[in-house]
């Protein structure tokens, strides 16, 4: 059995619920159906449990909807985690074969190229210049897929600024092979696979003489630092969002006057995965001399980009209008720069900012203030 | 059911309206879409059972989509339901005889606040907090808080002719709709113009109002809006026992103050609700009150009220319950272990009455609806000047599913056939659907045929639907 007592009375709750999170279900205002939503979800489920229903095509396809981005559970007083649920659903079904044929795509792609855009491994971090340094702490980046392939510039102002700090970088190439880190298949349901990337990961990055590992992408960040340990992965250094490492030294980055008011978006994975909200906000602070403007839905209530656990894979358009009702969420703050801290995050919603929003990652704004450069805001 | 041949023959017909993607057909979507929260639907749910299901679910985003969907319907005679939120308490949004269901949740435009007249117009489908963080973005609200305002829709709000926690201020939807948009069930489009007051004839607004999908489809709506108030206030009393309480009410009311919070918990709530925060006299009921407004009329109202609750024997415990209460008031609603377990049952019959009544209704319904041996606690809220709501809350426990319906059965017919008896009505806000349908007639009395021969002649192929409000009952 798939769900122990507490998990399927926990279920059974949730399909008896009056829908009192649905409200903040980014899938509920993408379809406005009470399919996907988390009530929904629990229902399959807890009819699947105690034998009134199979989870049938439509069912595997409701449940392959989900953001994972736990924004219900901020609002779930009896505290009832159903992304995590979901993700033990979709292990089932993916060790039945039955997860949607996106995602079979995506995940071949991983094991040929190791990453889940189909580029191929050789050109990973090849193009991302590294300084030979001899002084210096010593910190690998682990650049993860998006910033390798999709949001190039994330990684080279990541390199670029860490480089102007004084630290020492190095990259996954050549000899220590970075490969994806696994999130899109551990959050998919995919352990077998991701448990594949895991393994390579562990030893490529427990071999290396560095004094820590630092990730720009919050999906990296909670598969190294929970993911890999909950399955006896241990690394032997510490991993690093670049936002706490940025927040740490944040007495030593420049300050500069940004045209326009600076928002924030938490990411999914980083805030209420995570629990880091804090970090990017000093940072921002730091840098724009406190120049930053709430969202209405922000930290633990923010809603999520909609570019989560392969909803953009599968349903793009919907995906796409979730990004689309946040980058909105943004401009109703009277922003002109909407900062976030992950790739992932900063591709979605640049696709959907239109011409009156800047959108950029936190190291990129960091290094945008170094250059003392006004950022132009279109 | 439909046979399938008609099925296919609708799907085309309805695709044609909205498209493909609007018109959903698989059993996953009819079966989680069927519900509302109708906790007997809920108990149903958990225990295994499959609710009845529509043949199709279909999503119009305007309201000559509605439009052309009821005519198919009209044409096919093919019952169709209504669907606000879903998050209505007495099933009305269940297919009972199969059909259509027509999804009002795409409808979600906010098309305009109108800051000379002070009002907000709006699609039926947008979901209640939406509204509200809309109204109060301009610095308003529109004093419509029921606890469903999450889930629940605007349309849903006036097809149930629901009401907010602060009722007493501002008063309940059918005080708050000004303008009203009706799709008829032959297809026809009626606007219930937005104005304050009229005198023509009578007003056609207030038949929609409550109608609860028998008579059209409700697909748009002008509230009214009040200015975010200066100061709100909480002020919390216990009493002896509910009739000190009751007089306390009825004496604030009667030298004119519209408190927004009246809320008085009968001991068996005063003491689930609040004994584990406050300190208070054991067997003692609990007075929240809350005054919204600005400050020098908070205070006038609060300090003659608090003279009134002394008077009346109230002891004062401050802002705390009252303000918890605020502040937790959505908790109630959540599921827990025990309400979830086996065959748990509980519900909410939420009366209403004047006053020379109230406090016989209390006592008749509390004692018959114990007689069951569910455990029953009640508040009165939702007061006014000659009368208000009792919360009359329920729950039992069977050993196996079909003694549970049966109690829960047993609950609802002896509870408002007491509060019948007793002279008081059986809804305050959550309106009739399923769960007592059978009553309306009681309820009404002659009066009822008055609402069948306008459903008759809306409505002469009885397509909106059938089975709710006590309207279109099939064999
Ligand atoms: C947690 C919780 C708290 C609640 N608190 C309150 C409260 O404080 N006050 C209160 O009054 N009620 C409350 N309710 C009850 C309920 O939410 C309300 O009655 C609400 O108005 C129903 O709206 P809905 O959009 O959810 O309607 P639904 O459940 O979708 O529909 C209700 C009925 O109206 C019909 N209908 C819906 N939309 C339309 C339309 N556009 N045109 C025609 N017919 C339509 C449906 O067919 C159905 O018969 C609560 C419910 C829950 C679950
Ligand atoms: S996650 Fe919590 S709040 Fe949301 S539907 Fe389930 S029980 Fe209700």
């Amino acid at each position: 059995m798939t769900f122990d007592e507490t998990l399927a009375e926990q279920i059974r709750m949730c399909a008896a619920c009056p829908k009192m999170c649905r409200h903040v279900c980014p899938t509920f205002f993408a379809w406005r159906s009470d399919s996907p939503t988390p009530h929904g979800r629990a229902l399959l489920i807890h009819q699947s449990i105690i034998g009134t229903r199979e989870i049938d095509e439509r069912g595997i396809e409701v449940l392959f909807q989900c953001l994972e981005c736990s924004h219900c559970l901020t609002w779930c007083k009896p505290e009832i985690d159903i992304a995590t649920i979901v993700e033990e659903q979709r292990r089932v079904l993916v060790a039945e074969e039955r997860r949607p044929k996106g995602l079979d795509e995506m995940a071949l792609a991983i094991k040929q190229y190791h990453n889940p855009y189909s580029e191929p491994h050789a050109s990973r971090n090849n193009w991302l210049s590294i300084k030979k340094k001899k002084e210096g702490k010593s910190l690998f980046y682990f650049t993860g897929c998006t910033a390798a392939y999709r949001e190039q510039e994330i990684a080279s102002s990541t390199v670029e600024l860490l480089e102007s700090l004084g630290y020492r970088i190095s990259i996954g190439n050549g000899s220590s092979d970075e490969w994806c880190c696994g999130s899109p298949l551990f959050r998919t349901g995919d352990i077998e696979l991701g448990l594949e990337q895991a393994r390579h990961n562990t030893q490529m990055l427990n071999e290396l003489d560095v004094e820590a590992i630092v990730v720009t992408c919050p999906g990296c960040f909670r598969v190294l630092s929970k993911d890999y340990p909950e399955h006896g992965l241990v690394l032997n250094k510490p991993v690093r969002h670049i936002s706490e490492l940025l927040d740490e030294i944040k007495d030593h980055l420049p300050a500069a006057d940004f045209e326009g008011k600076i928002t924030y978006h938490d990411p999914c994975h980083l805030g209420r995965h995570s629990n880091i909200y804090d970090a990017p906000r000093n940072v921002i602070k730091q840098v724009s001399h406190s120049n930053l403007t709430e969202m209405e839905r922000t930290r633990d209530n923010a809603m999520c980009c909609g570019n989560g656990a392969g909803l953009r894979t599968l349903f793009p358009e919907h995906a796409k209008k979730i990004g689309m009702e946040r980058v909105q969420q943004a401009k109703q703050s009277g922003a002109s720069i909407l900062v976030t801290s992950c790739p992932f995050c900063k591709n979605m919603l640049q696709s959907q900012s239109g011409n009156d929003l800047t959108v950029l990652d936190l190291p990129e704004l960091v290094l945008q203030a170094k250059r003392s450069r006004k950022v132009k805001t279109h | 059911m439909l046979d399938s041949k008609t099925v296919k023959k609708l799907h085309k017909r309805l695709v044609s309206i909205v498209g493909t993607d609007y018109v959903h057909q698989q059993e996953t979507d009819r079966v989680l879409n069927a519900h509302d929260a109708w906790p007997l639907s809920e108990a149903k749910l958990r225990s295994g059972e499959i609710l009845p299901l529509a043949d199709l679910i279909v999503y119009p985003a305007t309201r000559e989509e509605v439009s052309a969907i009821l005519v198919a319907a009209n044409e096919m005679e093919i019952p169709i339901t209504p669907v606000g939120g879903g998050a209505g308490t007495c099933g009305g949004t269940l297919p009972i005889y199969g059909g259509i269901q027509l999804d009002l949740k795409r409808m979600s435009k906010i098309y305009e606040i109108d800051n000379q007249s002070m009002t907000i117009r709006a699609q039926a489908g947008v979901v209640g907090i939406d509204l509200e963080e809309t109204a109060n973005r301009h610095g308003y609200t529109l004093g419509h808080t029921p606890t469903s305002l999450r889930a629940s829709n605007l349309g849903g709000f006036i097809a149930t002719r629901s009401g907010g926690s602060m009722s007493s201020l501002y008063g309940k939807i059918e005080d708050l709709t000004l303008g009203l948009e009706v799709v008829l069930p032959d297809g026809s489009i009626i606007e219930c113009k937005s104005v304050p007051r009229h005198s023509v004839g009578p007003d056609l607004r207030q038949l929609f109002i409550g109608s609860e999908g028998t008579l059209g489809v409700i697909t748009e709506a002008t509230l009214r809006l009040f200015p975010l108030p200066e100061e709100r206030r909480f002020r919390s009393f216990s009493f002896p026992d509910i009739h000190s309480g009751l007089e306390a009410i009825r004496n604030i009311f009667r030298i004119g103050i519209n408190p927004s919070i009246v809320r008085l918990y009968d001991p068996e709530d005063a003491a689930m609700s609040f004994s584990m925060h406050f300190e208070f006299e054991e067997g003692h009921c609990m007075l929240l009150l809350g005054f919204d407004g600005d400050i020098a009329h908070v205070n006038l109202d609060e300090d003659k009220s608090v003279d009134i609750c002394n008077n009346h024997g109230g002891t004062d415990l401050g802002e705390g319950p009252s303000k918890r209460w605020w502040e937790h008031r959505y908790d109630m609603y959540y599921p827990t272990r025990l309400t979830t377990s086996g065959y748990a049952i509980g519900d909410t019959i939420d009366i209403v009455a004047t006053y020379d009544k109230l406090e016989n209704v209390y006592h008749s319904m509390k004692k018959v609806m114990e007689a069951t041996g569910a455990i029953v606690m009640s508040h009165f809220s939702h007061m006014y000047q000659n009368g208000g709501s009792i919360y009359m809350i329920f729950f039992t426990s069977q050993p196996d599913a079909e003694t549970a319906w049966a109690i829960y059965k047993k609950i609802w017919d002896d509870g408002v056939a007491a509060c019948l008896k007793e002279g008081g009505t059986m809804s305050h806000q959550h309106g009739v659907g399923l769960s007592r349908s059978t009553y309306v007639d009681d309820e009404l009395g002659s009066a009822f045929q008055v609402l069948k021969k306008i459903k008759e002649s809306l409505d002469p192929k009885g397509i909106m639907n059938p089975g709710k409000l006590g309207l279109g009952v099939r064999k």
